[in-house]
Parts: C-alpha cells; sequence; structure tokens
C-alpha cells in the first residue's frame, strides 16, 4: 500500500473526529435542548425597524 | 385587569387603538373606569390599567416597542395575576444554584405565546444590570438566567418579568429532572460518538470484506485492522458504556437479561477481533459497533417519549394556584402562598380563578366548572355551606369560602399522590427478550465451558481449548437476538405514529398485545363530553319559534348547553331576533329574561316550579332537560343528550372478537352507566366512582393475574391510567390524562384503539419469529465452532445473515396496512 493512501485514510479519520468532537460541543452547550425555539427566532431580524415596508 | 369575555382585533397602530379605546399593551377593551391615560410626545396613550402602562413605558423606554408590531396573540389579555410578584428573595433564595458569586435561576415564565414573547423576555432580562446571560426555552416555557448574586436578586428577574405583564413562577429542578436531563444529554453523545466511527470503521470493513476475497497485501490488512481496531473501542467502551454498566449490575444481581447478552455478544466479538488480529485472523470490530449503534439509536427514541410522560404529575400540580387571597379580620385581602393556608380560614376567589384548596362556600353564589376533577361536562351550582374541590373553576361570582384542608392536603395533592403511587407500584413489564435470555446466557456459558474442558482433556493438540471456548461464546451469542425486540418496536412504532397512535415505550406495545380486559372511562371517551339537543316538545307553536326563542336568551353563553342550542340552531338555519335584554343568569337553575310579552323563564323544572308554574311530567329522565315558560305560559322543553362518540359500539364488538371484556368505570350516576353499557354492548358498568374507586376496580382484576387497558380522559381518571398495565388517552383529554397514559391516540377516534391492539399483537409476533432467525444461524454454526473448525466466513455469514433477516422482517411491518 502507498504512503499517500495511509494518509488519506488517516485524514478521513480526523476529519470524522473532527465532526464527532464539534457534535459534543454542541450538545455540551445545548444546542439540542430546545427543538421548538429556534424556526421562530430567525423571523426577528433586528434591522427591519428602518424598513417601514414590512412593517404589519 | 380587565374582563377577558370580549374580545377584539389587537390594535395595529397606537392610532388606532385611541380610536378603539383599547389597552395597547393587552389589547383589551379598556372599562371606561379603569382608564389610564400616559401622553408621550404629544401622543395620548390609552391603557386598562396602571400595570399595562407601566410595562408599555418599561418596553417602549428599553427601545423594544417593535414587540407590538411582531407579536402574533391568538386573543388579548394577560394571565391572571400578572403584574404582581408574590414572591421574595428569601423564598426564592432556594432555587438559586450559585457557584461563588455568580447564581443561576431556572423558572417557568407563564403567559408566553408567541416567539415575539420569548424574545421580548430575552431582551429585557439581559438589559438587567448584573445579568450575565438570558436565555427562555419557547418549547418548555422556561427561563434560564445567570446573573451576578452581589448586584441583583432572583425577586429582582421575577419583578422584571412580571412588570412586563408574565407570570414568572419558580421552578423547583429536582433531582430526578436533573438527572432525566443528564441521562439525555450523555445518550444523545454516547450515540453520536457511535455513529461517527462506525462510519469510519464501515470504510475499513468494506476494504477488509474485498481483501478477504480478492486477497491482499498483509501489510495492509495488518493496517486496516489497526484502525478498526482503534476506532471501534471507543464505541465498544464509550458508547456501548450502558450496556457494560446493565450486565454488570445483572450479574451482581444474579439476574442475567438482556445487557448481559448483548455485552457478551460485543465483548466477545471485540476481544476475539483482537486476537485475531495478533494472530493474523479475521476481525468482526464492525459486528459489535453496529450492535451498539442500533441499539443506542432505539434508547434515544424510547427516552424521548418517557421524558415527555415524566412531566405528568407537576402539571398536575399546577392545576391548583400557588397563591391564595385570605381575608383577614377586618376584611382586606392579602396575597399568600397557599401552601400556609391553614383550615378554618377565609379566601377570596374571583371569577375566573381556580379554587386553591378544598373549602366550603362562607359566602356568595356561584357555578364551579368541575371538569377537571369529576369530567362532569356541565357547571354545578354552588351555594353557601357547599364544598368545592382545589383545581375546579370558579365561573360566575366573586366567593368567600372557609379552608377545609391545607394545600398539601387538597383535592389535586391527594390524586398526584395517588398517580406518583401507581406509577411506583407498577411492575416493570419483563420483555420478552430478557426472559430469552435468562436461561440462554447460562447455557452459552455451559457450553463454551465444556467445549474448554472436552478439548483440554482429550489428546489431540490440533485445537486450542481457549480458542475453541471462545469462538463457541462470539457464534452463540446471537448479537440479532439484541435487534429482535429494538428494531421491530422502532418500525411498529413509526408505523402507529403515522396513524395517530402513540406507544410510550417498546414494553407498553408488549403489554398493549397482551392486554385482557379493557375499561372505559364513560364522559369524554365513550361520549363525546358535550350535550347535543335530541327533541323539541313545544307545548304551544312549532319547533323553530321555541329554538329561536331560547337562543335569542342565550347569545353568546359559554354554558355547555347554550352551545347545543346555537348548533342545532345552525343546523336548522334559523335567522335570529336580536340578543335579549335584561338576562339574568341564576346559577344552576337556568336564566330569567325580560321580553316584550312578559318575564321569560327558561331552565330546570325547579326554575319553573319556583315562579309557580309546573311541567308536565315525562317518563324520559335519562337526558337533561330545559323547560321553557313565557310570562306565566308554559311552553315546552327541550331535551339534551351527551351523544356517543362514533364507532364505540363497534370498537366494543371488535374488543370481544379479540377475546377482551369489557368494563365501564364512570363517576356518574350508576343508571347512566348502565344505560350507556346496555347501548353499545358493554360487559359491565360501575356507576359513582371517585379516583380511589376506579383503582380500587383495576386492582382488582390486576390482583386476579388480568392484564388491564384503562381508557379515560379526566383528571379523575389520571390515578386508574397510571395504576393500569396500560393506561391510554384520547387527544382532546385533560393534559394531566395525556401524561399519565402509555399509549395516547392523536386522533379522538375510537378505531384507532382497535388498530393500536392489532398492531400491538401483530409486533408481538414479528418479534417471536425475530427471535427464531436470530438463533437459527448462529445454532447452525455452533457445532463447527464446538469442533474448533470454525473458518472465519461462517462466523461473519453467521452474524450478517441473521441480522439482515431480523431487521429485513421488522421492516415489514411498516408496510402492513393495518
Amino acid at each position: 500500500m502507498t504512503l499517500s493512501t495511509i494518509a488519506l485514510i488517516f485524514l478521513s479519520l480526523c476529519v470524522g473526529a473532527g465532526v464527532w468532537l464539534v457534535f459534543l460541543w454542541a450538545v455540551r452547550r445545548g444546542e439540542f435542548d430546545d427543538p421548538e425555539g429556534p424556526k421562530f427566532r430567525m423571523l426577528d431580524d433586528d434591522d427591519d425597524d428602518e424598513n417601514p415596508s414590512r412593517k404589519r | 385587569m380587565a374582563d377577558a369575555s370580549s374580545f377584539s382585533t389587537p390594535p395595529q397602530t397606537a392610532g388606532e387603538a385611541v380610536r378603539e379605546q383599547i389597552c395597547i399593551h393587552c389589547a383589551l377593551p379598556i372599562p371606561p373606569a379603569d382608564l389610564v391615560v400616559e401622553t408621550v410626545d404629544g401622543v395620548e396613550r390609552q391603557f386598562c390599567c396602571q400595570g399595562c402602562r407601566g410595562a408599555w413605558l418599561i418596553i417602549t423606554g428599553a427601545g423594544l416597542d417593535r414587540f407590538y408590531r411582531q407579536r402574533h396573540w391568538q386573543e388579548p389579555g394577560l394571565p391572571e395575576g400578572a403584574f404582581e410578584t408574590p414572591y421574595d428573595d428569601g423564598y426564592l433564595a432556594r432555587f438559586v444554584e450559585t457557584d461563588g458569586h455568580t447564581g443561576e435561576l431556572s423558572f417557568i415564565v407563564e403567559g408566553l405565546r408567541c416567539a415575539s414573547c420569548v424574545w421580548l423576555n430575552e431582551k429585557i432580562l439581559s438589559g438587567l444590570d448584573g445579568v450575565e446571560s438570558a436565555r427562555v426555552n419557547y418549547a418548555t416555557h422556561r427561563a434560564r438566567v445567570r446573573f451576578d448574586l452581589e448586584r441583583l436578586g432572583p425577586a429582582d428577574l421575577f419583578a422584571a418579568v412580571s412588570s412586563l405583564g408574565y407570570l414568572p413562577r419558580p421552578f423547583t429542578r429536582d433531582a430526578a429532572h436533573q438527572a432525566r436531563e443528564r441521562e439525555r444529554r450523555s445518550l444523545l453523545m454516547r450515540l453520536g460518538a457511535a455513529l461517527f466511527l462506525s462510519m469510519q470503521l464501515m470504510g475499513y470493513s468494506l476494504a477488509l470484506y474485498a481483501g478477504y476475497f480478492q486477497g491482499m497485501e498483509a501489510g495492509a490488512k495488518k493496517l486496516l485492522q489497526l484502525f478498526s481496531a482503534l476506532v471501534a473501542t471507543p464505541v465498544v467502551f464509550y458508547s456501548g458504556w450502558p450496556f457494560l454498566q446493565g450486565a454488570w449490575r445483572s450479574l451482581r444481581h444474579r439476574s442475567p437479561g438482556m445487557d448481559l447478552l448483548v455485552a457478551t455478544g460485543i465483548l466477545a466479538a471485540w476481544g476475539a477481533s483482537l486476537h485475531a488480529m495478533w494472530a493474523g485472523g479475521e476481525v468482526y470490530f464492525d459486528t459489535a459497533a453496529m450492535i451498539v449503534t442500533l441499539l443506542l439509536t432505539g434508547r434515544l427514541f424510547e427516552n424521548g417519549a418517557r421524558r415527555r410522560a415524566a412531566s405528568g404529575v407537576d402539571r398536575l400540580l399546577q392545576l391548583a394556584p400557588d397563591t391564595a387571597r385570605r381575608l383577614d379580620d377586618s376584611g382586606a385581602a392579602i396575597t399568600v402562598e397557599s401552601a400556609v393556608l391553614q383550615p378554618g380560614e377565609r379566601i377570596l376567589v374571583t371569577p375566573g380563578e381556580r379554587f386553591p384548596v378544598d373549602g366550603r362556600l362562607l359566602e356568595g353564589t356561584t357555578e364551579v366548572d368541575c371538569s377537571a376533577a369529576t369530567g362532569e361536562p356541565l357547571p354545578q351550582a354552588r351555594q353557601p355551606g357547599d364544598p368545592v374541590l382545589a383545581g375546579t373553576m370558579n365561573l360566575l361570582a366573586a366567593v368567600t369560602l372557609t379552608v377545609e384542608r391545607p394545600a398539601a392536603d387538597s383535592f389535586v395533592a391527594r390524586v398526584a399522590r395517588l398517580v406518583e403511587e401507581a406509577q411506583a407500584r407498577r411492575a416493570p413489564i419483563q420483555q420478552l427478550a430478557d426472559r430469552v435470555s435468562a436461561w440462554f446466557v447460562p447455557l452459552v456459558a455451559a457450553m463454551a465451558a465444556a467445549t474448554w474442558l472436552f478439548w483440554q482433556l482429550s489428546a489431540s493438540q490440533e485445537v486450542s481449548p481457549l480458542l475453541a471456548a471462545v469462538a463457541v461464546l462470539v457464534i452463540a451469542c446471537p448479537c440479532a437476538l439484541g435487534l429482535a425486540t429494538p428494531t421491530a418496536i422502532l418500525v411498529a412504532s413509526g408505523a402507529a405514529a403515522g396513524r395517530g397512535i402513540l406507544f410510550r415505550g417498546g414494553d407498553i406495545i408488549e403489554a398493549v398485545a397482551a392486554v385482557e380486559v379493557v375499561a372505559f372511562d364513560k364522559t369524554g371517551t365513550l361520549t363525546e363530553g358535550r350535550p347535543q339537543l335530541v327533541a323539541i316538545e313545544p307545548a304551544e307553536g312549532t319547533a323553530d319559534e321555541l329554538l329561536a326563542r331560547v337562543a335569542c336568551a342565550e347569545t353568546g353563553s359559554n354554558h355547555p348547553l347554550a352551545l347545543g342550542v346555537q348548533a342545532e340552531v345552525r343546523r336548522r338555519g334559523l335567522s335570529l331576533a336580536p340578543a335579549m335584554t335584561g338576562v339574568r343568569t341564576l346559577p344552576g337553575l337556568g336564566l330569567t329574561a325580560d321580553s316584550p310579552e312578559g318575564l321569560q323563564l327558561i331552565g330546570s323544572r325547579q326554575l319553573l316550579v319556583g315562579h309557580g308554574i309546573i311541567p308536565p311530567l315525562h317518563e324520559d329522565t335519562a337526558a337533561t332537560e330545559i323547560h321553557i315558560a313565557l310570562a306565566g305560559r308554559y311552553l315546552g322543553r327541550l331535551l339534551f343528550r351527551d351523544t356517543i362518540r362514533p364507532g364505540a359500539g363497534e370498537l366494543v364488538t371488535a374488543l370481544h372478537r379479540l377475546g377482551i371484556r369489557t368494563v365501564l368505570l364512570s363517576g356518574d350516576s350508576q343508571a347512566a352507566a348502565e344505560q350507556l353499557a346496555a347501548r353499545i354492548g358493554i360487559d359491565e358498568a360501575r356507576g359513582g366512582l371517585l379516583p380511589e374507586g376506579k383503582c380500587a376496580r383495576l386492582q382488582a382484576e390486576r390482583d386476579a393475574g388480568r392484564r388491564v387497558m384503562m381508557v379515560g380522559d379526566g383528571i379523575n381518571d389520571a390515578p386508574a391510567l397510571a395504576l393500569a398495565d396500560v393506561g391510554c388517552a384520547l387527544a382532546g383529554g385533560t393534559d394531566i390524562a395525556l401524561t399519565t397514559s402509555d399509549l395516547v391516540l392523536t386522533v379522538p377516534r375510537l378505531d384507532r384503539l382497535q388498530e393500536a391492539l392489532q398492531l400491538a399483537r401483530s409486533t408481538m409476533s414479528i418479534v417471536r419469529q425475530n427471535l427464531f432467525w436470530a438463533f437459527v444461524y448462529n445454532l447452525a454454526a455452533l457445532p463447527l465452532a464446538a469442533a474448533g473448525g470454525l473458518a472465519p466466513i461462517h462466523a461473519a455469514a453467521a452474524m450478517a445473515l441473521s441480522s439482515v433477516c431480523v431487521v429485513a422482517n421488522s421492516l415489514r411491518l411498516g408496510r402492513k396496512k393495518s
């Protein structure tokens, strides 16, 4: 087996581990605790005060 | 606060609000006497009370006035008791978690109705001096605030929230709740780890499988095996830790269960692979990792369903308000915690409030909505001297009552205790797979020991005794056995959820399949809980005239009988004269109204007799009667009956066909229960039962060794739902019924119950088939292993084939059209 194949396997392992660490960090920060709120949060953009056409 | 009975569109802009006389903050019409005016920048703003004015000033002062443009309120008004803060620092201190000088306080915010409410509370809380962070969870209505204890007290946070017109309430993060939260997080992390690492592992395994058939350079094989071991080890020992722990526990208690079998399987596969790696054989790391990942997925789903169930008792206790208005000797009302009320003290309860404790009416006449306590849909009249129960709602007038029992001993507290006891008493259902492994694990261990002993004693030197014994362990522990139940349950739950049937956990499916007796509640379960007009019997004139006459007087009423009248008017397409004036409601009797022809009476026989009119007697007494009289003349009567839910009769017939006995347990009279039972063919009817009585009846069945399912919807059913082997609630029932039940029908249709039973039964037969497939391949390979002649390809084939068979068999459940 060539050295590059070994390097690629090792690289994929690093990428996988990285994604895993990001996931663990997100769980610890409580990102998965509130499945309801965030979908409404995006509707609150803070800059529409200057844009009267978007007022309801 | 203004009365919340009428509703107008919330104001779009401040200018319109002035014209419509609607409070800018709470969007309710302003009673002229309560008008508060605030002039800012030359514009006049009108409020219904000082509290709303204060809230508006705070919100606009903080530059957050876009809240008023963005909120989506289905109806106006604020929660009862807004703007009051009955809690002080001393009381709240015990809810604060501290580390050094920062504190963290979790509390419930009542009155959150839209995302803008969440946004507003977060902005105001984080704007306070000394607050580090504030998050409001829209799903749970829970706020979590970190703050500096030296600059701020917990009561300041509560004051800030209540000054906006929301209602903060302390929230006890008890140990049990925290443990659940931790468990869910750790489960999520373990599953995440298992998923990511297994994905890596599958890549290496694929290369190894290809190498097995096509040939592979020894060095490359070694390297891939090494990588496999590297990613598989954390999966076995970190992600699989719950199984290893469970196995150790069952070993110590000498009760071999599913966990022990799974642990033996994954440890044997992992250990044998590790040995094979040094010895140059084939590895099965992927088997161990896959089992762990699939089992954890099943656990996470089950955990989520159970978590929702756990909040039931908390919600029941919330029915009785935390605070009460106690009257002192001079007649002044002081707000106190309900918990400090003593028997003999007097309290004031205004209309729209729930009674905080059990008591006896002292002054005032009112109607009480007892549906929460008894399931009775019609309001009940209460006069001085009558008892009232905590958690029921005062509908008509402010009343004074004498406290009879402390809050800790009130009706809701007693029901909550019954629920807790019943949940604790219910024996855990032993899963089928647990029972299988109870004899299978010792058998495999004995077989491995026998293999080792045989080769040790035999003269042959070709077979290593230890290796042969390990091979027996690996091949005999059917990993697919671990999958047999969870996969079937996962697929069945998914299929059921699509039909509006929610099983709260896999053991529930097993319990539903084993049910022998089904007990029903009456009102709201087998019947609609809404009285319908079934007959109009005019003494003079036509039926339409009589109906229109009643409808005019009852316009705008929310009384269930009035709603029945209005429904019939709509059905007949009658046009109505304008609503009558001078309508007076007489609690428990009916109403009187002034009409041009004279005094009109609409109500019970008692009301008419009281005015000197004797309605003729009728035989049909099972229905509710409303009599009408005008200026001393008897006009006729209307008959109401609570209609039976569609499909009730068919359901009972279908249950009998499945060999299930049916029982009716009702809080209503014995006669009413028997009549309904006779109409839809239920085997046995019991009436006049309190929550304790329903529990006693179910316990009697359980003591006789029969599996019981309880179907109900009211708070009075909650203890019975928790006690039964399976509690089943229909959507539209009370929250507490939904959360104490194991089986929820999200579509309030009774035919779904029959489907649930059939699905549970077919799931259990699939599980039994799965157990068979899980064994059959591995047992075939077992003699080879014991003989010491096991080729790696045999082991791999047996493991893969049994797993594939089990998963494919389970998937059949999803395609079944029940």
